[in-house]
């Protein structure tokens, strides 16, 4: 790293690069006082669920008005990116939040509004944010329905409280607003994941998700103290032009000018980051994190949160910049977390969980975009992802939903082919094809955008982290489309799982729930459909084994507003690719996502100067004059590269998977199995590579045997100690007890005994 | 402010209690209530007339009843911006405590409620006490009332609980009243009678005291100090003389647990704050690191040990010591930020900590234990209940948007902040003795917070449902199974000012910025904290030799904080 | 040895000098003597015997003894208050006396008995 961060530098000072929101003074207008009620709506929607929850409404109608906010908070998102003048900024201030002052200089004064930053960065983000939030909350109405009353308010009630919080995290004008929305999201991650609060592997989950969150947010609000510190504000507008010396120092070169202090403070950022965004070794929260409903595993843990250390990243541009190590940092543990995320998912059988190693992958390619660079490829992935992660989410969750919360690829087959299953199907293949890396979808062109820069970018082994990355791009394919041969296609054939709907009984008829509270406590081990709680519907369907008598069940095909939502999000799915085409508002940056980068802080150039050819060369058809792979416009190569390894992971799912298959639990995959070293590496694939027993071998154990020692020492020593002190005067009394005789001529005696000692003495003093 | 209105919330619960012992048994409640509420009500109004714009000064500006004007004994009162917060947060939680007890408490009710109307006329002394006899006797009378509380109504072990608890903090503020009555020796013996009004007399006057106090050597400094700080850290508790408490708070009824972490504890740091750091700040600001580490500590240790519990009110108990390390870490920060993020933490921990305990007494009446192995998964039968159990618990890990967030953050921030090393190159930085280490390891209290409240939460309101062998509630308790209007109305207060205080702090942080700025000078001023832009050491640390003359600041004192 | 009792001597002097305004040749030491040999007597019988009502006389000889002190000290140095306050002890003798008294009576009326051995009940 040493060598190799000059080289950083040099690359940063010649490409001429620095933030936007830089300059002597931002300019930020008074942004419009409406922008304000896109936090604020959903805030009311979960206050309204509540009161819903108050008056025991047992309709929709929490869903139906939690759609209607949050459609009224996309329309004013789409309202605010129009609202939003080209490259500017604005904040609208809703109220004083902190504001601890001890002198009138600058730094003595702690000032954290509740304020929303406008720029294009951000709208970038609410736009869909706000946008797959309604969707989402649309299927969910339907998904959710069978739980009608109390929880469908609960559900409803944390998914507007989620949507508030992302908006605090995205719009906060401060980073403590933002830590605000950080922890509000994680709250609201916590609820949703426990949402089936009789399991004990939701509330485990749940448990473990918030926790590991905290860890990184702890890093997150260091990193906050060390920017108060040292910046003496935490607000965007003032501290954004406070880094521009120091990016002025990297562009020329002088890395020894910039202060320890300032360089730790990215670091200290990214932990949060790689908390939220589940990365090595943070990520193992949220693979746990699909006992969740699987609307909020599309939202949630899809889609929008775990995006937030990309944003946050994104949004900290500069101060990542003027670090030495931050931006090598995050390369390296987003290509790590790519590459063993993608090798896990190959090896999952729990299509959901294995939506859910491909987001951890995926984010690691977010990360690498970022540290490469090209903030644009970066965030233009986050988009794309958004819409055909969601998508997949959302097919995986009609699945369960429609077979009793099946979710074992090795019991499903076909679906697509089934009555009613069409527009699953399709949507589904539109996904998958994304994350593949199809040509010409857009998970094609925002991964390719991320994957040339790795190979251009200067770094600390960029060049082998490139082939990690085009490596795992080709895992990808191939577990995506492992899922779609198994499940969507093939003969037809199922197994139903044994639950309705992932849920286990309504919260306010606790009859039946004795019953099934001691069957939950059964093993709770990971997430295949045994530990599944078997739910309260109707009697006809509870009273049978649905694994004796398949042919009794009827999967029911979704209906029309999971089909209409899925059709819409596969639609959008095949539209974002035309963001990369489209000119944006600034047309020196191609790419819609590229214009909109570039007017926040997360822009690598100053005053919409000329922007480098390498990363015009994102856009078909530039040329590139310096950065080239093999002499060619790495952009231009990696087309055919990345096009070529999707094909071939693609291929090897086919043989693997779909040829020849007759039923659905065997495939030619299976002969492969009988190797012993594909054997051995998929169990360790299997089981996660273990390291959930690593963590809690080498950290839960040592911290609860700790705790008991530390109980014990505080029992025993520290208390033992107090009642020593109390026993010891008691000790006394007791060795002086015998000399009360209550023999009256004995005290008697004593006294005079006593008269004639002090006698005697005071004789001899006076001697 | 007028004068008056500090007086009758004193005695107010006095007459109250008298009231109680004089009418039937079957109206003390009632009597209670309302006599609480009543004072609540003047609290506000006294709220009301506190000229919060002149948050700093004491309020009213003289104060003065004279007892033995011979001796230089006087009764005077007053408030400043911190004390009218604490004095709102304890009247607060008088009817709170009294309609929590009204289905808990079925025997001696009257021995019950007059008690309790005293003890809050005791905190309230304490909190509004301009002169150190009052705050004395106040706050050892505290004692009184709550051992009575614990040993009668208390469960199994309540004797040996109250005992230990009346001991170990009586032992302890004794050693206090001899730090404390040095100081006024001092003053009265070895100040010239120039040097400042009030000195080389007889006096009891804080304000006074504390001119004299700061002019002792700092060897004296220091045993004061310490005697001190043994006398308030044992009330805190500070680790490692915390271990009267999760006795004391298992045992002891739920109002009483509810006093004891809503205000009771309150009464150290605040002596810590009002006492030890003005009135020895070279010993304060020598002492810092050592105490930090202490609070450090209590932080990990306290928060490991919750985590580990299996009676669940012996984890809020020790989470309070966990959360009281924040507490006395942000004071001595000795920066505006740790210190008003400390003030904060009083409050909130009061509102957060007092309703966790709240909310397991409602349990505990409704199954008779308070085991996690017995009891779980509640949110299925007691919807309602849960609901206030999760928010608080939130509450309590720091959410932001709640309160607990507010005073963490500012206690942590502080202590970040205060750092000699940091204060010379980076501009948001403050002179002090702790520093990021010390706000690093006290944040993993944070994350070993989130892992024992969400363990409790995990077991008490998630998962199966899980009551004890043999429950049948009807057998027990007229109670409902979730939570009746009354106990709605309990908590219902507490919720909204948690929320309330988490998204707009602004009133409360402004009320006690100035009483805070005003400390946090003098400490700095007299306390020789390197000035921010004086490079020299900016105290002389020996005395004189003539052993009388006040030890002068080298370098004028007027330069403010930093 | 020698030199101790040559040395109590000299402490004992002053009070072998003679009253002044002259009580003839009674000395002061006379009056301690006379006090000094009251209360051993005194010291000796609550010691020695067993019988309640002997014991409180014994105190009350020893309560004598030391007021006779006091009066020729008081004479001694001209100075009142060592005879008011044998006024004062005489006083609280009598109430002490009957206050003892009417005790003994109770003892005995429990135990039938005067011997002091008879009761232990303080033993610790």
């Amino acid at each position: 790293m040493q060598t190799t961060t000059p080289q950083l530098a040099e690359t940063i000072g010649a490409l001429g690069l620095g933030a936007a929101d830089t300059g002597a003074a931002l300019e930020v207008a008074t942004g419009p006082a409406w922008a304000m009620l896109i936090p604020m709506l959903p805030l009311l929607g979960a206050a309204i669920m509540g009161v819903c929850a108050i008056m025991g409404v047992r309709s929709k109608l929490p869903a139906w008005i939690t759609v209607g906010l949050l459609g009224f908070s996309a329309v004013l998102a789409a309202a605010m990116y129009a609202w939003l003048p080209e490259n500017g900024r604005a904040v609208s201030v809703a109220w004083e939040w902190i504001n601890v002052s001890w002198g009138d200089e600058p730094g003595q004064t702690l000032k954290a509004n509740f304020g929303f930053y406008i720029d294009s960065l951000t709208c970038l983000w609410m736009l869909f944010v706000t946008l797959l939030a309604t969707l989402i909350a649309l299927y969910a109405s339907e998904y959710m329905s069978h739980d009608l009353g109390a929880g469908y308010c609960r559900f409803f009630a944390a998914f507007n409280l989620f949507v508030f919080s992302m908006a605090c995290l995205v719009m906060g004008d401060n980073l403590l607003l933002l830590f605000l929305g950080w922890e509000g999201v994680g709250l609201c991650s916590y609820l949703l994941i426990g949402y089936h609060y009789k399991k004990h592997s939701a509330v485990f989950a749940a448990k473990k998700a918030f926790i590991v969150n905290r860890i990184g947010d702890l890093g997150l609000l260091l990193g906050v103290f060390l920017t108060f510190v040292h910046f003496g504000t935490l607000e965007y507008k003032d501290l954004f032009p406070m880094v521009q010396p120091y990016i002025e120092a990297m562009r020329q070169g002088a890395v020894g000018d910039i202060p320890a202090v300032v360089q730790l403070i990215p670091v200290l950022l990214m932990i949060g980051a790689f908390g939220k965004s589940a990365q090595l070794p943070l990520f193992v929260w949220l693979p746990d994190a699909m006992e969740g409903p699987t609307p909020v595993s599309a939202l949630i843990h899809a889609a929008t949160m775990v995006t937030a250390g990309v944003y946050l990243i994104a949004r900290m541009y500069p101060l990542f910049l003027v670090s030495e190590w931050a931006l090598p940092i995050v390369a390296w543990v987003g290509g790590l977390t790519a590459l063993v995320a993608a090798t896990i998912a190959m090896a999952q059988f729990d299509i959901k969980r294995i939506m859910a190693y491909s987001t951890v992958s995926q984010l690691g390619f977010m990360f690498c975009g970022l540290a490469f660079l090209s903030s644009v490829g970066g965030a233009f992935h986050v988009v794309t992802h958004a819409f055909f992660k969601a998508t997949l989410f959302l097919c995986c969750g009609a699945v369960m939903h429609g077979f009793a919360g099946q979710l074992d690829l090795r019991k499903l087959s076909g679906v697509s082919f089934m009555k009613g299953w069409g527009i699953v199907g399709i949507a589904m293949f539109i996904g998958c094809l994304n994350l593949a890396g199809f040509p010409f979808t857009a998970g094609y062109f925002s991964k390719d955008m991320i994957l040339a820069e790795a190979f251009i970018t200067p770094g600390p082994g960029y060049q082998f982290l490139g082939v990690i990355l085009l490596l795992t791009a080709g895992i990808t394919a191939y577990y995506t489309f492992r899922v779609f041969f198994r499940v969507f296609v093939g003969p037809k054939q199922f197994e139903p799982g044994d639950e309705l709907h992932g849920h286990d009984g309504h919260i306010d008829d606790h009859h039946e729930e004795h019953g099934s509270a001691s069957r939950a406590t059964e093993a709770d081990e990971g997430h295949t459909p045994g530990d599944h709680e078997p739910m309260g519907g109707s009697v006809e369907e509870r009273g049978k084994k649905t694994h004796e008598h398949p042919e009794h069940f009827h999967p029911h095909a979704p209906g029309w507003a999971i089909n209409g939502v899925l059709a819409t999000l596969a639609i959008l799915s095949v539209l974002a690719a035309a963001l990369y085409f489209f000119p944006g508002a600034d047309k020196s940056h191609k790419g819609w996502a590229g214009g909109m980068i570039s007017g926040s802080s997360a822009a690598l150039v100053v005053g919409g100067e000329a922007d480098h050819p390498t990363r015009l060369a994102a856009f078909v058809g530039a040329e590139p004059e310096q950065g080239t792979l093999f002499g060619q416009d790495p952009h231009k190569i990696m087309y055919y590269v990345s096009g070529v390894i999707g094909f071939v992971g693609i291929a090897i799912a086919f043989a693997l998977h779909y040829a020849g298959r007759k039923e659905s639990e065997r495939s030619a995959a299976n002969n492969l199995l009988q190797v012993k070293p594909i054997r051995t590496a998929h169990r360790w694939a299997n089981a996660k590579w273990y390291v959930d027993e690593l963590y809690d071998f080498a950290l839960r154990k040592p911290l609860w045997a700790a705790s008991q020692i530390f109980h014990l020492i505080d029992k025993l020593l520290i208390d033992g100690l107090v009642n020593l002190v109390g026993y010891l005067p008691r000790a006394l009394g007791k060795g002086v007890r015998p000399s009360q005789s209550g023999v009256l001529h004995s005290y008697a005696a004593a006294m005079a005994g006593g008269l004639a000692v002090i006698l005697l003495i005071v004789l001899l003093l006076s001697l | 402010m007028s004068e008056s209105i500090l007086h009758v919330l004193i005695l107010l619960p006095i007459a109250t209690a008298a009231f109680i012992v004089a009418r039937p048994a079957g109206e003390a409640k009632t009597v209670a209530l309302w006599g609480s509420l009543i004072s609540l009500v003047l609290g506000v109004v006294a709220a009301f007339q506190f000229d919060w714009s002149n948050a700093g000064a004491m309020q009213p500006e003289v104060s003065l009843v004279p007892w033995l004007p011979a001796l230089g004994l006087s009764i005077s009162v007053g408030a400043d911006g911190v004390s009218m917060m604490l004095v709102l947060l304890t009247l607060l939680l008088g009817p709170i405590c009294v309609a929590a007890s009204f289905s808990s408490i079925k025997h001696r009710v009257k021995t019950y409620y007059a008690w309790l109307t005293v003890l809050q006329a005791a905190m309230v002394g304490v909190f509004v006490a301009r002169d150190i006899l009052l705050f004395y006797v106040c706050f050892e009378f505290t004692l009184i009332p709550m051992f009575v509380l614990i040993s009668i109504y208390g469960s199994s072990n309540r004797k040996a609980a109250a005992t230990k608890f009346f001991l170990y903090t009586f032992t302890g503020s004794i050693l206090a009243l001899a730090g404390l009555i040095y100081v006024i020796w001092f003053n009265a013996t070895r100040m010239p009678v120039e040097a400042f009004a009030g000195a080389g007399e007889w006096s009891f006057q804080i304000d006074t005291l504390r001119q004299a106090a700061v002019r002792m050597s700092p060897t004296e400094q220091g045993w004061v100090f310490a005697a001190m700080l043994l006398g308030f850290a044992v009330k805190v508790p500070l680790f490692p003389v915390h271990t009267w408490l999760p006795l004391a708070h298992t045992e002891a009824p739920t109002a009483g647990s509810v006093i004891l972490a809503g205000v009771l504890l309150k009464l150290g740091t605040y002596g810590l704050y009002r006492f030890a750091i003005p009135f020895t700040p070279i010993a304060a600001v020598d002492f810092a690191p050592f105490i930090g580490l202490l609070a450090v500590i209590g932080i990990v240790f306290a928060g490991l040990i919750c985590w580990v519990q299996d009676d669940v009110k012996k984890l809020v108990a020790y989470s309070s010591v966990s959360h009281l390390g924040f507490c006395v870490l942000g004071l001595f920060a000795l920066n505006t930020m740790g210190q008003s993020g400390s003030v904060m933490y009083m409050i909130n921990h009061g509102l957060s900590t007092g309703a966790l305990f709240l909310l397991i007494g409602m349990v505990y009446e409704r199954y008779h234990t308070r085991s996690m192995r017995e009891l779980g998964g509640l949110a299925a039968k007691m919807p309602v209940w849960s609901f206030f159990m999760v928010f608080f618990v939130m509450a309590s890990a720091g959410l932001p948007g709640l309160n607990g967030f507010i005073s963490e953050f500012m206690c942590l921030m502080g202590t970040f902040q205060a750092s000699d090393t940091l204060a010379g190159s980076s501009i948001g930085a403050t002179p002090g003795v702790l520093g990021p280490v010390f706000a690093i390891l006290a944040g993993t209290g944070v994350v070993i917070g989130a892992m024992y409240l969400l363990m409790m939460t995990g077991k008490m309101v998630w998962g199966p449902l899980r009551e004890p062998k043999g429950h049948d509630h009807h057998n027990h308790s007229e109670l409902a199974d979730d939570l009746n209007a009354r106990e709605i109305a309990v908590l219902t207060p507490l919720a909204v000012l948690c929320l309330v205080l988490g998204l707009f702090p602004t009133p409360v942080l402004k009320g006690i910025e100035a009483p805070v700025n005003d400390t946090v000078r003098w400490v700095q001023e007299h306390g020789g904290l390197r000035l921010y832009r004086d490079p020299a050491p900016a105290r002389v640390t020996e005395l004189s030799p003539a052993g009388v003359v006040t030890p002068e600041l080298a370098a004028p004192a007027a330069g403010g904080e930093r | 040895m020698v030199s101790t009792f040559a040395s109590m001597a000299d402490f004992l002097a002053p009070a072998q000098a003679s009253f002044p305004e002259g009580v003839g040749s009674v000395t002061l030491a006379h009056y301690l003597f006379v006090s000094v040999a009251m209360f051993t007597m005194g010291l000796i019988g609550f010691l020695t015997r067993r019988n309640l009502i002997i014991m409180f006389l014994c105190t009350e000889m020893m309560f004598q003894a030391a007021g006779i002190a006091l009066i020729a000290f008081s004479r001694f140095y001209l100075h009142h208050t060592g005879q008011s306050f044998v006024i004062f002890v005489l006083t609280v003798a009598a109430a002490e006396a009957a206050l003892a008294l009417a005790l003994v009576v109770l003892l005995f009326r429990g135990r039938e008995s005067l011997n002091a051995d008879q009761w232990h009940s303080l033993k610790g």
